[in-house]
């Protein structure tokens, strides 16, 4: 991520807008951004600053780059970077042995007199005899571990320019986001993968319904109740890349300008930005696909109801995997379960008791069951996958048991 | 009013925040003390800051009674095996008496080298509590932790400079105090704010906002600020319970002082590129204020992403400022100083990191910069100390609270011309040592904007008597 100095943002009408270089606008950055590769691929040996001063002077005839840019592509270079730091303490030694030895002839002077006899170039040279070393070796070792003189061991790099510049443009929307107070996701699908995600993050939601599964995710942070403050700004940062993975959002977040204005970053899922995460975990989904087909658009009565529902209550969420409706109205959530320990179990029942109003069933694969595992109601174990007929009939019997009482 | 419901009535201490669970948010209106409660629908409690815990714990356990259980973790209590302080001097014993009748709630003011650090430590012992005390900088913080190991042969834990290690007595700084006190805000009885200023900023306040503790002291010799925010640190820590007027300390406990302006000359080479960077920006500025009267530097900044020529009048800025700072003469002017204080201690204070790193691999004398690591930098001050080192070199490090023993000359070249700074760094040369005078030099560039900062330097009051003169 970048530092907060790196950060290009245009405030504009209440709007905020971050730099972004896109095929359209910045088509000759491609060219940039391969020769930037290219000079820390062949950078091996060579110290940060030196490569930081390269990489500007390939800015130096470009009209269009403001210091700032230049300066965040140096970090997501050093990012994927390991510069030889100097873990043996070798420079601090060196520098407490070499400044020791000199101590007696200080000062040393550029024209010896008669008072003053220590000539700089005549003890430097002698110094460097006595520790058997090139003057120059001794001078480039002396502060090996400031950071800005570390030469570059390895280089891992980005997938080509065009992975560079998608990180930068993504980098950018995270720098912007440390300014954020608060940060608001108007979610259709994946959100499972959100919640868990801005969890991860260590963030608190507030969730509103806004319609069939269309919700309305509130981010923030423990004190954004009492004050408005940019405490949690590093963890909207942290949080987008996942969000960005996912599709159908749209997000708000609120931002205070250096004028102390505030200001909105609005994102959705269709502006396009590239995140180095991969999408929510495929399984899912083509999980879904299947059962979907087999289970067509009705079958006994039922519909398959392919979005998501959210159950909450306070900071406890259970998005179940899929709804099935009744014509009669009777809703059944299923959740499917890919594993089945004693301490998940306890916590799914903890979960399940706080919405123990609806009706939800879980299926869980027999080969992930230990053995003498208690199976209680509304269980279903299966096989390699979920057979229909098994399914029906677990649906079936939930339904009744409700009619019967 | 008594409370009706049943339920029980929960306090507990959440990252930096105090809930009250139990109470539904109609029951707001109905909590006695001071309004400070949000009622949170996230997790259906009450919420309010960490900081109030103080005045609002009385006035819980006055209204629902035993119906009231205050989980908030207590501070434990903190046995020191050995108390070795030096005797106080009756201005130090004042200034603890008279935070002691404030509650333990309170700022004590008195310059540099009038002994706060002693203060803080009786203060420490007196209180027996566990205690955190938040610093500027690395330096400084382990300074602290060697205070507390001499005084109390304690090992306070450490949280920062890749740090986190928690104990009863800890020292910290105000960034790493503001990235960690949600998560050990509950921890501590007794706050300890070195530096005190520095708490005040949008950020950096958290530190005392998201702490439970309800004995709290703030230390400063220059409370001001200029965006007039020192204001906050009356409900932040507390009120001023002790000001000793730096005029009372001068004379008793400091030492008589020169300043020396040194005027450097640019090299021709350097003049000129000076001068062609300074008609640059001037000519851009110019050529703009023709069709936008109000241009300004910041206007330039902003243009500077799309616009070459801004681009190069920035550049041209930037050009000129490393030229001041690092202009080759002034390795020539330390030189004379230092033959001329031949034998004697000597401070250099530089603008940045290059130009102190500069001035050691000339002279090859020791620095201490941000990223000077502990052991290294108590071996230089060490030996600095003890003579071994004649000469020391540091960035902006250096400015505030570092105990640097015997120095009697300091040199400073390059640097912004702040007065808190001037203060500070006079502080530094005038530690009470016997009676020789200590010398400042500011060694500034001739026909520069460095001339003005020089200028703007002397108007704080900390240099209303000095003798200058030219060398």
């Amino acid at each position: 991520m970048l530092t907060s100095d790196q950060s290009i943002v245009e405030f504009k009408a209440g709007r905020a807008i971050t730099d972004r270089l896109t095929q359209s606008t910045h088509r000759h950055y491609v060219k940039y951004a391969e020769r930037m590769l290219a000079i820390y691929r062949d950078g091996q040996g060579r110290q940060r600053r030196q490569l930081h001063r390269e990489i500007n002077s390939l800015f130096a005839d470009e009209p269009d780059c403001p210091v700032r840019r230049i300066q965040a592509f140096c970090k997501l270079l050093d990012d994927r970077s390991i510069f030889r730091t100097d873990p043996d303490g070798k420079a601090t030694k060196l520098r407490l042995d070499v400044f020791s030895r000199v101590t007696r002839f200080h000062p040393l002077v550029e024209k010896p007199d008669q008072l003053f006899e220590h000539d700089e170039r005549k003890i430097k040279a002698q110094l460097a005899d006595d520790l058997g070393l090139p003057w120059s070796e001794i001078e480039q070792g002396l502060y090996g571990d400031v950071m800005a003189y570390q030469p570059l061991e390895r280089f891992e790099g980005y997938l080509d320019a065009s992975a560079l510049l998608s990180r930068y443009n993504v980098a950018q929307l995270q720098a912007c986001l440390y300014r954020a107070e608060s940060m608001t996701v108007v979610a259709t699908d994946d959100l499972k993968t959100i919640l868990r995600y801005a969890k991860l993050a260590k963030l608190l939601h507030d969730i509103v319904r806004l319609g069939p599964s269309k919700y309305r995710i509130a981010f923030s942070g423990p004190a954004s109740v009492l004050r408005q403050t940019r405490r949690y700004g590093v963890n909207f940062a942290k949080f987008l890349p996942a969000l960005l993975a996912c599709k159908g959002w749209q997000m708000t977040a609120l931002l205070k300008t250096p004028w102390n204005t505030s200001a909105k970053l609005n994102l959705s899922d269709s502006d396009g930005f590239t995140s180095h995460l991969p999408p929510p975990d495929e399984f899912d989904s083509s999980l879904e696909e299947s059962l979907a087909r087999k289970f067509g658009p009705e079958h006994d009565g039922w519909q398959l109801i392919r979005e998501g529902e959210i159950l909450h209550n306070h900071q406890k969420t259970f998005v179940p995997d899929f709804t099935f409706r009744h014509e009669d109205g009777t809703q059944v959530l299923l959740e499917i379960v890919g594993f089945w320990t004693p301490e998940y179990l306890a916590h799914k029942r903890r979960t399940l008791q706080l919405f123990r109003h609806h009706k939800i069933l879980i299926a869980v694969p027999d080969k992930s069951l230990r053995e003498g595992a208690h199976i209680g109601k509304n269980v279903l174990v299966y096989k390699t996958v979920l057979k229909l007929t098994s399914l029906m009939e677990a649906l079936e019997k939930i339904r009744t048991e409700k009619n019967s009482c | 009013m008594a409370h009706i419901s049943n339920k029980p009535i929960s306090l507990s201490f959440n990252r930096g925040t105090l809930l009250l669970a139990g109470i539904g948010c109609e029951q707001l209106p109905e909590i006695s003390g001071p309004s400070v409660w949000a009622w949170d629908n996230r997790v259906g409690a009450l919420r309010c800051d960490a900081i109030h815990y103080a005045a609002i714990r009385a006035a819980l356990a006055r209204q629902f009674g035993p119906s009231l259980s205050d989980e908030v973790p207590k501070p434990c209590g903190v046995h020191l095996h050995k108390v070795e302080l030096p005797k106080l001097r009756p201005s130090q014993i004042e200034a603890l008496e008279a935070w002691s009748k404030a509650d333990c709630r309170g700022q004590i003011i008195m310059p540099t080298g009038t002994g706060k650090t002693e203060v803080a430590l009786a203060a420490m012992a007196r209180r027996k509590i566990a205690s955190l005390v938040v610093a500027p900088v690395r330096d400084l913080m382990y300074q602290w932790h060697r205070r507390i190991l001499a005084a109390f042969d304690y090992d306070a834990g450490i949280v920062g400079d890749g740090l986190s290690n928690i104990k009863p007595i800890t020292v910290t700084t105000y960034d790493s105090a503001y990235i960690h006190m949600a998560k050990m805000g509950a921890g501590f009885g007794l706050l300890i704010f070195d530096e005190e200023h520095h708490l005040p900023g949008k950020c950096r306040r958290e530190a005392a906002i998201l702490s439970t503790a309800t004995m709290r002291l703030g230390l400063t010799a220059t409370p001001e600020r200029s965006d007039n925010l020192h204001k906050d640190l009356d409900w932040l820590i507390g009120p001023v319970a002790y000001r000793m007027p730096f005029k009372q300390a001068e004379g008793s406990m400091l030492a008589n002082f020169d300043v020396v302006r040194i005027p450097v000359t640019l090299n021709q080479r350097e003049q000129a590129t000076y001068d062609q960077c300074s008609r640059a920006i001037r000519y851009f500025i110019l050529s703009r204020r023709k069709e936008q009267p109000g241009y300004t530097w910041r206007d330039l900044c902003k243009e500077s992403g799309s616009d070459p020529q801004a681009r190069h009048a920035q550049k041209a800025y930037y050009l000129k400022n490393s030229i001041e700072s690092r202009a080759a003469e002034k390795l020539r002017v330390l030189e004379d100083i230092f033959r001329l204080h031949k034998g004697q201690q000597i401070l250099i204070f530089t603008g940045s990191n290059a130009m102190a790193i500069e001035v050691s691999r000339r002279f090859l004398v020791p620095t201490i910069l941000s990223h000077t690591r502990k052991r290294e930098r108590l071996a230089v001050l060490e030996n600095f100390a003890a003579g071994a080192f004649p000469v020391l070199v540091a960035n902006r490090v250096l400015d505030e609270g570092v105990d640097v023993p015997e120095a009697k000359v300091a040199v400073v070249i390059g640097g912004q011309g702040s007065v808190r700074q001037a203060k500070q760094r006079l502080g530094r040369v005038l530690r009470r040592t016997g009676s020789a005078r200590a010398t400042l030099y500011e060694v500034v560039c001739e026909n520069t904007k460095e001339v003005q900062r020089s200028r703007k330097r002397r108007r704080s009051d900390a240099y209303e008597r000095p003798v200058h003169r030219r060398v």
